[in-house]
């Protein structure tokens, strides 16, 4: 069955597609509006500003993976193709490991398709503590509604054998679980979403808002590395950019000049401050690249006495916030239970063992259930985030470091998550840590887990929610923009993407770039005339 | 898969401090080893067919691989040639897409233990080679139970990047019961 390639159609109907590798001459092009990263927020953005009539230009430094190279289904080509750094990108001191897609649709491409809405107590407490407006509850509801709908995020019931625990868990110790909403349409409930939907099921912005907009006479640019904003009184005046060889890294020489009336930086909460950094975009309140927030993820792993096949079916469909919203927003830290999917390469990583230990772990895979917890960051003072800076060559770095306040919750997720996986019938359970063993009994676990060192470099820790960085806040001394996305200092500029938010989200983050992108972009779209 | 590699320049906070303990011992070492043992260009390049690795960190690689993934030596030779090479070619390009930073920090740990005298100090190996599996094991548990995070952080992005290196191949499948691409979807998609 031929999964049709919606790219190779619609280039031969006449879709503006640029490839950067291909570009043998210095090109200028030319806009009302230049958007620069192709995820969740360039996406939805893009779909908008064409849609109103605008000339549209969507610049992607990954390259163009459409279906027909995701039918191998395969790990490693997935990380080579279309994550970050090949899958090895990590904070700077190699602590947190950061999956992050990199490619057209960015993150979208390669997430779980877990669709939360903002939870209502994150947007309260931007109003009410951060001076954000315009994004309340009743203010988001239609943005969400609408961003669903063109998205098809629906309610998924069908529980694989991974999530499966989780849910058994919960129920067993009555905590409180509920399905995810996932945006996808005709799923086949293979389990590859990490790794470019084969089918196009997925409603990633790959599939839906970028040929929506190259439908509407957007054009679209890869493997072009947007470098530098210039900018003088207040305004940007142009964008150059490097086109990159065929490998994707390594630029060919030939330079890519933007101009446009209007720029949007939407290249994630790590190169959006990066560029701007670059672009030594005025920054009198010293904000930008601060305040980063990643969701730290922790896990346990457990033996099952079932056949539990942690890498097929939907791989996210139950969470739990039971321990999200204790003492409301702030307080001692929340977080949020999941499940991920576990492929032999990811598992390995998560293990981080060698030898016969590795070699036993690995094949009890098909028996092996994960669990995680995303923390909630950036809620209190003792929770700042970390910081974006730069290489001497100008690429990203992200400083991340885990305080007191962060352990603490760290501890309480590891046992929270051990006394789950002993609850849905566990034979033995373990922490992702380094000086953790595998215990047969919640009891004997409890123990361990209440005395762990809990230090960088023991305790596996993860990230795959980039969120922060240009915060938005009406106040010009607490945002590097406004509500809308605007930059406090150049008139011409909006970021539209994850690091906009002034905290973390407390859920997958999509659907919230996905609505506040739609309603942001739509304003815009009035502003300029569309 | 990840990078843990702040060997040299520690990172912040606790880490830096804990650095600090061993720090400068290994930083006059490296550059006493640099200047006493020197270091041709021809070791400072990329080996012959890869992008990131030198000579020497393909000896290490090729040391570490059976010691991480000990399948490979159910293998017959034919078969764990090739797939030690396909290990090395992920490693190779996984450190070759990461961003400067990261690859600066692999690049320091890699040239200190490219230096004899200071490898043996520090893994009590003498050359990569003729190590064999117990004494690579010996390494790297040293270093990851050591109470330094830097040593911590070295041996965790060795095992990781030689684990993930083997698992993430199609022949890896069967150690991890992983019986491939699901077979319904992908026969149906391939067909």
């Amino acid at each position: 069955m031929l999964i049709p390639n919606i790219y190779t159609e619609g280039i031969a109907s006449g879709w503006k597609v640029i490839d950067g590798a291909k570009l043998s001459a210095p090109q200028t092009l030319e806009a009302d509006v230049a958007i620069v990263g192709s995820g969740a927020g360039g996406g939805v953005a893009a779909e908008i500003l064409s849609l109103a009539g605008l000339k549209v230009l969507l610049i992607e430094e990954g390259a163009l993976h459409t279906s027909d190279s995701f039918r191998d289904m395969d790990e490693l080509r997935s990380f080579v193709d279309l994550y970050q750094e090949a899958g090895a990108r990590a904070t700077s001191d190699g602590a947190i490991a950061v999956l992050q897609g990199r490619s057209v649709g960015g993150s979208t491409t390669v997430n779980w398709t877990s669709s939360f809405r903002t939870p209502p107590l994150t947007l309260k407490f931007w109003a009410d503590q951060l001076e954000v407006v315009g994004h309340s509850v009743d203010e988001m509801q239609p943005w969400f509604e609408k961003m669903e709908q063109r998205l098809h995020v629906m309610q998924w019931e069908a529980a694989n054998a991974n999530n499966d625990v989780l849910k058994r868990g919960c129920e067993k110790l009555g905590w409180e679980a509920h399905s995810i909403r996932r945006n996808v349409k005709g799923c086949w409930n293979s389990g590859y979403c990490g790794m470019g939907c084969p089918v196009n099921a997925k409603q990633s912005m790959l599939v839906t808002t970028i040929p929506a907009a190259l439908q509407n006479g957007a054009t679209l640019v890869h493997r072009v590395r947007v470098r530098q904003f210039q900018h003088a009184d207040g305004k940007i005046s142009g964008a150059t950019g490097q086109a990159l060889r065929e490998d994707g890294l390594t630029p060919s020489g030939v330079t890519v000049t933007i101009k446009a009336r209007h720029y949007i930086a939407a290249g994630g909460a790590i190169n959006t401050p990066a560029l701007l950094l670059r672009s030594a975009a005025p920054d009198p309140h010293a904000l930008l690249g601060k305040h980063t927030l990643i969701h730290p993820v922790v896990l346990t792993l457990a033996q099952m006495p079932e056949q539990i096949d942690p890498f097929y079916g939907a791989p996210q469909s139950i969470a739990s916030d039971h321990f999200q919203w204790l003492n409301g927003a702030t307080g001692p830290m929340g977080y949020k239970l999941e499940v991920p999917p576990i492929f032999p390469g990811i598992g390995a990583g998560v293990l981080n063992a060698f030898g016969k230990p590795l070699q036993e772990e690995l094949a009890q895979l098909p028996h092996t259930s994960a669990v995680l917890a995303l923390l909630r960051d950036g809620f209190v003072e003792q929770s700042p985030g970390g910081q974006v800076r730069l290489a001497d060559d100008g690429s990203p770095i992200l400083d991340y470091d885990l305080s007191d306040y962060v352990w603490e919750g760290v501890r309480r997720a590891y046992l929270s998550m051990a006394e789950l996986q002993f609850a849905a019938g566990a034979k033995r359970v373990r922490a992702a840590h380094l000086d953790a063993n595998y215990h047969t009994s919640w009891e004997a676990a409890k123990r361990e887990l209440a005395e762990l060192p809990l230090k960088k470099f023991r305790a596996t820790l993860f990230t795959a929610h980039l969120m922060g960085g240009c915060g938005m806040s009406q106040n010009v001394k607490r945002g590097v923009v406004d509500s809308r996305g605007r930059h406090h200092q150049l008139a011409n500029l909006s970021v539209m993407d994850g690091s906009v938010f002034p905290t973390s989200i407390g859920a997958n983050p999509q659907l919230s770039v996905y609505a506040l992108t739609a309603q942001n972009a739509s304003a815009l779209a009035k502003e300029l005339g569309g | 898969m990840t990078p843990e590699s702040n060997l040299i320049s520690g990172g912040s906070g606790l880490q830096r401090r804990d650095f600090l303990k061993v720090g400068v011992g290994f930083s006059v070492a490296l550059t006493l080893g640099t200047a006493i043992v020197g270091c041709s260009d021809a070791a400072k390049a990329p080996a012959q067919g890869f992008r990131f690795l030198h000579p020497g960190d393909v000896e290490l690689f090729s040391a570490l691989a059976p010691a991480v993934v000990v399948e490979l030596t159910n293998f017959d030779e034919a078969k764990r040639k090739q797939v030690l090479g396909e290990m090395l070619g992920v490693v190779d390009g996984t450190l070759f897409a990461m961003d400067q930073h990261s690859q600066k920090e692999v690049r320091k740990l890699l040239d200190l233990l490219a230096i004899t005298p200071l490898r043996y100090v520090l893994t009590g190996v003498g050359a990569w080679g003729e190590a064999g599996v117990d004494k690579m094991q010996a390494f790297l548990a040293r270093w990851r139970g050591s109470r330094f995070a830097t040593l911590n952080a070295g041996g965790n992005v060795l095992v990781k990047l030689t684990a993930s290196s083997f698992y993430l191949l199609p022949a890896a499948r069967a150690s991890a019961g992983y019986p491939g691409p699901l077979e319904y979807v992908f026969n149906a998609i391939n067909t």
